[in-house]
């Protein structure tokens, strides 16, 4: 579907009409991304159903509340524990994070590091403003060296954050880069991290001109883009690295062992032991489901027995199906 | 079949036959038999979601998210993680997510004397987190009723739609006691889960579950109310009003030993235990739940009473509340540095009774070397 012309896409059903305009100012690049992916859940058919919203704080976290999604506007850099929770509950669905790059990499930067150590299933897609917008425009962990900002007046002295390199150093994260100026680039890349089974991360370029771009020269909006434009190449197919303005998906290296460095599992042939546990067998994401229904649906009939044939039941002494016979209790839905 | 069980196990237990099905935790001194049990559940139940979290900020917002998609979710720390996680319970209170944490306390603050027990999170459960909101907690005193206390706090915090606290302490965690764990589950009723899980809502547009005010019905649904004001009484209100109707279903208190004394003692937790010999001697006033606090239930009891004297191992967090409710002296023996002994705690009362003070008397520092504590940094 890659180069299908905007004007056959219907994204704009994903998008709660209803609330714009968008409290974000002219010329902000969130509007981009938030538009990119609408096209891409219209594409892969997703709904409200199948795919939640888990937003940050900040300008970029407000895109939550514009989608035709259940979302979740969670507190300022949490997005990835609930994100992680709600897969973990309902693996049937597609969970998707979006974030300011202050609220993933600062706030947030704990989690972040550790639901790639997890590979948590979801996907990031980190608004990269290089900034905290929201708040005014105060110095964020991508805030380039020597960027002046509200609260580095004489220059950033710090090197930003290397997304690249922690979001790479698990075998198992898909890590994109993309600039909203690039919007094909960039929907394709939100859809292979979408499709991706794994922790995948969208490092997005995208412009604040409000709280940002006018402090460092940029007169408007469409200088940034410019910028991008001129500046951002696409790197080859099968780099393997991105350098600083190369935009690309590098996809995991699954021919690694463990995470960065590590050692492999087994280490030496151990003594046979007595009596081993037996492996739980893998569970897919269905069975899982159907078993936590069974487990409800079961909990919720017992409440119909009478306290001392629950004791019968839970001893064993008589089964479920039974007792309700005995009480004479439909087994119909709890 | 009865057995032995752990204060802490039986939690979990009691949460099983809640119905809870997610727990997320990072591991702390008293509280982390709870995680352990927690992980040795899932690995054979792998319908159960379990998370050893990166710190406890996480375990309590993935508890938030499991809720939201559907699952009875809880967490277990103690203070200092509690702490961690005050954001995440202002939010939960704010959002409505239905959830319990458990805070088995130790000696605070900070990392405090990790394998000491406290009770100096009285006022964290009820002040901890940012603005107004009314939570509702509970204070067992044995493995039973840790049991069926997690049961009630589960079913607590979905009728609430709210954050419910399980308080314990290191005694009562770590207490072994013999229970029939099928009796006590079979006894349990268990509150169904009324709000939606995500993705499975039943009106027109989907939800936005916001820590921000977000206007909830009418013209506007949806849409940010961060400036106005009405909005913000009347979903306050409606919140505080289905807490404290709640809070009325679980008013749960003992009031017992020699209920004709002249002096009623007011304790909870394992001081309640250890102060069983005063029985004979004084009137006993247990408050199991222990937020909102029991106003006319206890305004009525002490009306009988000449004094009342709360034994608490903190500084007097719940004397104070009581003595706001009652509107007359509660005098107080607190408990401090983990010293919950008979010794201590008549002392404290011959002390007070007397008419001396609160404070004890502190002894000057050794000046030879005294026995070296372990040094516990859990
Ligand atoms: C705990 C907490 N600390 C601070 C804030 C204030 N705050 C709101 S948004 C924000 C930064 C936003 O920057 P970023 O995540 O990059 O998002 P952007 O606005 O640039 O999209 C801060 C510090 C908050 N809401 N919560
Ligand atoms: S402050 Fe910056 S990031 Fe926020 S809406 Fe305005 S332009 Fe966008
Ligand atoms: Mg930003």
């Amino acid at each position: 579907m890659a180069e299908t012309a905007l004007a056959e896409l219907n994204y704009k059903s994903k998008l709660k009409l209803a609330l714009f305009p968008t409290i974000w100012c002219p010329g902000c690049g969130i509007g981009t991304i938030m538009m990119q992916l609408a096209m891409v859940l219209d594409e892969m058919a997703m709904d409200e159903t199948n795919t939640i919203i888990v937003s940050g704080i900040g300008c970029t976290g407000r895109m939550g509340s514009y989608m035709q999604f259940e979302s979740v506007y969670t507190l300022h850099g949490r997005t990835l524990p609930v994100a992680e929770a709600i897969k973990t509950v309902r693996p049937e669905m597609n969970v998707i994070v979006v974030a300011g790059d202050g609220d993933t990499a600062s706030i947030g930067g704990n989690h972040l590091v550790h639901s790639i150590r997890r590979n948590v299933p979801v996907t990031v897609l980190c608004n990269n403003n290089e900034i905290y917008g929201l708040t005014g425009g105060q110095t964020g962990p991508t805030t380039p060296t020597g960027t002046k900002t509200l609260s580095s007046p004489s220059g950033n002295p710090n090197t930003p954050i290397n997304l690249q390199g922690i979001v790479r150093s698990s075998p198992h994260a898909l890590y994109a880069k993309s600039t909203v100026y690039h919007q094909t680039h960039l929907r394709n890349a939100i859809r292979e991290a979408i499709e991706h089974p794994g922790f995948s991360f969208v490092d997005i370029t995208s412009q604040c001109i409000e709280n940002n771009g006018r402090r460092i020269g940029f007169a408007n909006a469409n200088e940034m883009l410019t910028y991008y434009r001129k500046g951002y190449k696409r790197a080859p197919k099968d780099a393997d690295t991105l350098g600083p303005m190369e935009i690309g998906v590098l996809r995991p290296e699954a021919e690694r062992v463990g995470n960065g460095a590590a050692r492999p599992l087994v280490v030496e042939a151990a003594p046979a032991v007595e009596t081993p546990r037996p492996k739980a067998a893998p569970v897919d994401d269905e069975e899982k489901a159907r078993k936590r229904a069974e487990s409800q649906q079961k909990l919720a009939l017992m409440q119909k027995l009478s306290p001392e044939t629950k004791v019968r039941v839970a001893k064993g002494e008589i089964s479920l199906a039974d007792a309700l016979l005995e009480a004479g209790v439909e087994e119909g839905p709890a | 079949m009865r057995r032995l069980m752990q204060g802490n196990e039986a939690v979990f237990r009691g949460a099983l036959a809640a119905g809870a099905s997610y727990y997320a935790g990072y591991p702390i001194s008293p509280s982390t038999e709870i995680l352990n049990v927690a992980s040795g559940w899932a690995a054979e139940h792998p319908e159960f979601g379990f998370l050893q979290a990166e710190d406890e900020i996480a375990s309590a917002n993935a508890v938030i998210g499991a809720s939201l998609a559907g699952a009875k979710a809880f967490t277990a720390t103690s203070g200092p993680g509690f702490s961690l996680m005050q954001e995440a319970v202002g939010y939960a209170q704010k959002v409505g997510v239905p959830s319990v944490f458990v805070n088995v306390q130790r000696v605070g603050p900070a990392t405090g004397m990790p394998t000491m027990p406290g009770q100096g999170d009285i006022m964290q459960v009820r002040y901890g987190s940012t603005g107004d909101y009314t939570p509702l907690a509970f204070y067992p005193n044995s493995v039973a009723e840790a049991f069926s206390t997690t049961v009630l706090a589960f079913n607590a915090a979905e009728e609430s739609r709210s954050p419910v606290v399980l308080l314990s302490d290191t005694f009562v965690g770590h207490l072994n006691e013999v229970v029939d764990p099928e009796e006590l589950a079979a006894a349990a009723t268990v509150a169904p889960r009324e709000l939606a899980p995500l993705g499975r809502h039943e009106f027109g547009s989907p939800r936005f579950f916001a820590g921000v005010l977000m206007y909830e019905h009418g013209p506007n649904a949806g849409e940010p109310a961060t400036a106005d004001a009405d909005e913000y009484l009347r979903q306050y209100y409606a919140a505080k009003h289905r807490h404290l109707e709640v809070a009325n279903r679980y008013a749960l208190y003992q009031h017992g030993w020699n209920v004709d004394a002249q002096t009623l003692v007011i304790c909870y937790g394992i001081v309640s235990r250890v102060a069983a010999p005063l029985a004979p001697d004084y009137a006993l006033f247990r408050p199991i739940r222990i937020h909102p606090m029991l106003g006319d239930e206890l305004r009525a009891i002490a009306e009988r009473y000449e004094h009342i004297v709360a034994i608490e191992a903190n500084d007097g967090q719940y004397a104070d509340m009581a003595e706001l409710t009652l509107r007359r002296e509660v005098k107080r023996v607190p408990l401090l540095g983990g010293r919950i002994s008979m010794e201590a705690l008549r002392a404290g009362l011959d002390r007070v009774l007397g008419g001396g003070p609160a404070e004890p008397p502190i002894p000057l520092a050794p000046t030879e070397a005294v026995e070296r504590s372990p040094l516990g940094i859990g």
